[in-house]
């Protein structure tokens, strides 16, 4: 069936999608080698005194249910093939978000024998959260960064280069 | 007995096979031994009751020496008998196992095979447990000679090796946990053989978050490692940092001023009290009884402003320094925490109450994983986990360090061993934190926080313990004189504890497994994906661990 893009009813249902999306936003986690650290913090995130889950954010154990793809830690070695078979595993659209220095860039384990470096070296990542921890407020802030892109209407936010290019980072 | 005394009576149970004593430190006793004498002088030991097996470290002691060296540290108190075992660094250096006489030495002697190639004689297994399954034989990375470049990825091997999953013999099935894990954690491996409901094999695999701190740690200097090792684990990253300055300062004979050592024991009682609440959380959680995980890690939250307003930050304190420590009390931040101890005190007994009342909870864990003193004994059980058995595992009671001579913390265990005793330890022990923080606090000592640490360290080796939320935190630290460490051995207390899940777990029913997991408190947590028969039919069913918990909560519905 040909698909014409700017029939109202194509229109009207991306808009339910994209809203019911916005809403209801279920995220995965995966550590990826991390100390534990950013692990208990995306978890205070998920009670009373930070509660995401008044965003709709709710923490799925299944990848194959998720929208988003929280990764923590540097990514080791046996971890990797893991991850990216997680990540193969979420439906589209699926979007990544990486929490913590050693997953944006190694951090203290840059360097290590075990360690392959970031998380975007093996998979796409939407948004970066940096800290050793992130405090759970970046964390929502991050979030909820990549809501509001999604809400504009942009498929993903700019990517790591992007921003490099940029010089903004 | 004092220590003199104890490390005699184990200078004359090692005699036979005693080539060479030192005594590097008051409270260390070194044998030299010869390879084929080590398990007749571990049996002896072992036979004497002297002390457990802590840890055992190896070293590459380089090509010029062109030995290598195994160095079996036994703890009893705060004696400390070390066997060490010299082989040549070329060739086949074997070593006899001593898995069968203590049964935890599995764990180390698979560490020692796969960061230095000691040929391990006689180990049942020899499955990885460390490094990646990509791995090439034959290269050991924490070999001085090491370079990344030997470690590239054998062809057709994959890291994360599918788990052998299906049917082995009649009416058993293997069933592969992990290595991620919906909810939290550090991400492990386990496989579990079931007939129909029964657990009747357990094997575990390590390595997902293998990192390589340990070798990371030769080539930083000694502050930078302060920051490296804080990162080891963010649960309890306090004691970490702890063991290793107090290891460091031995080295460098400083002495650090009372008041750094007093704060030093505030932020581990208060990191503790967060780090037990956490564990109740996650327990609560598993055993179905999200109402427990919330209200624990709200309150949770008052120990982390506590944290937060002491040293600024809320994971990774950073509250250490070589010499002292960072963070100062001032009287607003005593008045603060004994204001946020008091509501967590009257919090924690309302918990307390809870864990021994509750039915649905105590249908979970009363009489589920049961360890008797022997066993806890035997397997070599550290914190809270032996505790709970009645065995007093716990260094700051048996071999004082820092400000707990001076603000002295009472043990406390359980008799009953099961997952019930394990929560009931754990809460009581936090109201002897609150007790012991808001001594520190009234009889704080004055004077300065820091004192100079010199930029090397001198030559020489030592071990420190701390007893960590979990237990005891074991640290190797060896100095060449220099401005890094030669090598730095770390022994984590969930390695110990593992063997209490894979033991406890045979001949257990499948719905147990989650809650025995969360017993022990491991510094890693696992998961994703199950495999199961549903009765002897052989008929696949895949289970996430959502559905295998879900499936706990409501096998004891019935």
């Amino acid at each position: 069936m040909n698909i014409n893009n700017n029939q109202l009813w194509v229109k009207v249902i991306k808009k339910v999608r994209a809203w019911a999306r916005l809403n209801s936003i279920w995220a995965v986690h995966f550590n990826s080698g991390s100390c534990n650290g950013c692990d208990i913090e995306i978890l205070a995130t998920l009670t009373p005194r930070y509660d995401v889950e008044r965003f709709g954010i709710k923490l799925e154990g299944s990848p194959r249910h998720a929208d988003i793809l929280i990764v923590t830690g540097p990514v080791t070695r046996q971890a990797r093939e893991r991850l990216l078979r997680t990540y193969e595993q979420m439906p589209e659209p699926k979007f990544v978000v990486s929490v913590g220095s050693c997953s944006v860039s190694g951090g203290v384990f840059h360097g290590c024998y075990n360690v392959g470096g970031s998380v975007d070296e093996v998979i796409p990542v939407d948004v970066f959260i940096p800290g050793c921890p992130p405090r759970p407020e970046a964390i929502i802030d991050g979030i909820i960064q990549l809501l509001t892109h999604l809400k504009d209407g942009n498929p993903r936010p700019a990517r790591k280069e992007q921003i490099i290019e940029r010089g903004v980072a | 007995m004092n220590i003199e005394q104890n490390l005699q009576k184990a200078e004359q149970i090692l005699a036979p096979w005693n080539k060479e004593t030192t005594h590097p430190e008051l409270n260390r006793l070194d044998a030299s031994l010869a390879a084929e004498n080590l398990r007749p002088a571990v049996t002896a030991l072992h036979a004497a009751r002297w002390g457990y097996l802590s840890a055992i470290t190896g070293l590459d002691l380089g090509a010029e020496s062109g030995q290598m060296e195994a160095l079996y540290h036994f703890c009893s108190g705060p004696a400390i008998t070390t066997l060490r075992v010299r082989l040549p660094r070329t060739g086949e250096a074997t070593l006899p196992t001593i898995e069968d006489i203590i049964p935890p030495a599995t764990f180390f002697e698979r560490e020692l095979h796969e960061m230095l190639g000691f040929k391990i004689a006689g180990a049942k297994s020899n499955d990885r447990l460390f490094i990646s399954d990509d791995w090439p034989e034959d290269v050991y990375p924490l070999r001085e000679d090491f370079n990344i470049e030997q470690a590239t990825p054998v062809e057709g091997r994959h890291a994360d090796e599918t788990p052998e999953v299906g049917m082995v013999g009649e009416n058993k099935f293997v069933i592969p946990i992990g290595p991620q894990h919906p909810a939290l954690k550090e991400p492990g491996h386990f496989e579990f053989t079931v007939d129909g409901e029964v657990v009747t094999g357990a094997r575990m695999r390590l390595g997902y978050a293998h990192r390589g701190i340990e070798k990371a740690a030769e080539s930083r200097n000694w502050i930078q490692n302060l920051y490296l090792f804080e990162r080891i684990c963010g649960i309890c990253s306090h004691t970490h940092a702890y063991a290793y300055s107090l290891g460091v300062e031995k080295l460098a004979q400083v002495e650090v001023p009372a008041r750094a050592q007093a704060i030093r024991e505030l932020v581990a009682g208060l990191e503790r009290i967060h780090s037990h609440l956490l564990w109740l959380g996650v327990t609560a959680h598993e055993a179905g009884f999200d109402t427990l995980f919330m209200y624990s890690w709200r309150d949770r939250e008052t120990v982390m402003n506590l944290l937060e307003q002491l040293t600024g930050n809320r994971v990774n304190y950073s509250a250490n320094l070589l010499g002292g420590v960072k963070a100062d009390v001032g009287p607003e931040q005593a008045k603060a925490i004994k204001e946020g101890l008091n509501f967590l005190e009257t919090r924690i007994r309302h918990y307390l109450e809870v864990v021994t009342t509750d039915t649905m909870f105590l249908n979970r864990t009363r009489g589920i994983g049961t360890i008797s003193y022997e066993e806890a004994e035997e397997f070599g059980l550290l914190g809270p986990t032996a505790r709970a058995s009645g065995l007093l595992r716990d260094v700051r009671v048996e071999a004082p360090y820092g400000a707990y001579h001076q603000f002295p913390i009472s043990g406390v265990t359980e008799t009953n061993g099961d997952l019930e005793a394990r929560c009931v330890v754990r809460l009581k022990e936090l109201l002897v934190s609150c007790f012991a923080l808001r001594t520190i606090l009234d009889n704080l000592p004055e004077g300065p926080l820091t004192v100079r640490m010199p930029r090397k360290v001198p030559a020489g080796e030592t071990v420190s313990r701390v007893e960590a939320p979990r237990g005891e935190l074991f640290y190797y630290i060896k100095s060449n004189g220099g401005e890094h460490p030669a090598r730095v051995h770390i022994r984590t207390p969930s390695l110990c504890n593992w063997v209490s899940v894979l033991e406890k777990a045979v001949g257990r029913q499948l719905a147990d497994v989650p809650m025995l997991i969360a017993g022990m408190d491991p510094c890693f947590s696992c998961n994703d994906r199950l495999v199961t028969t549903v009765g002897r039919t052989g008929e696949r069913q895949t289970w996430s661990w959502k559905q295998l918990r879900q499936h706990g909560i409501e096998y004891y519905k019935r």
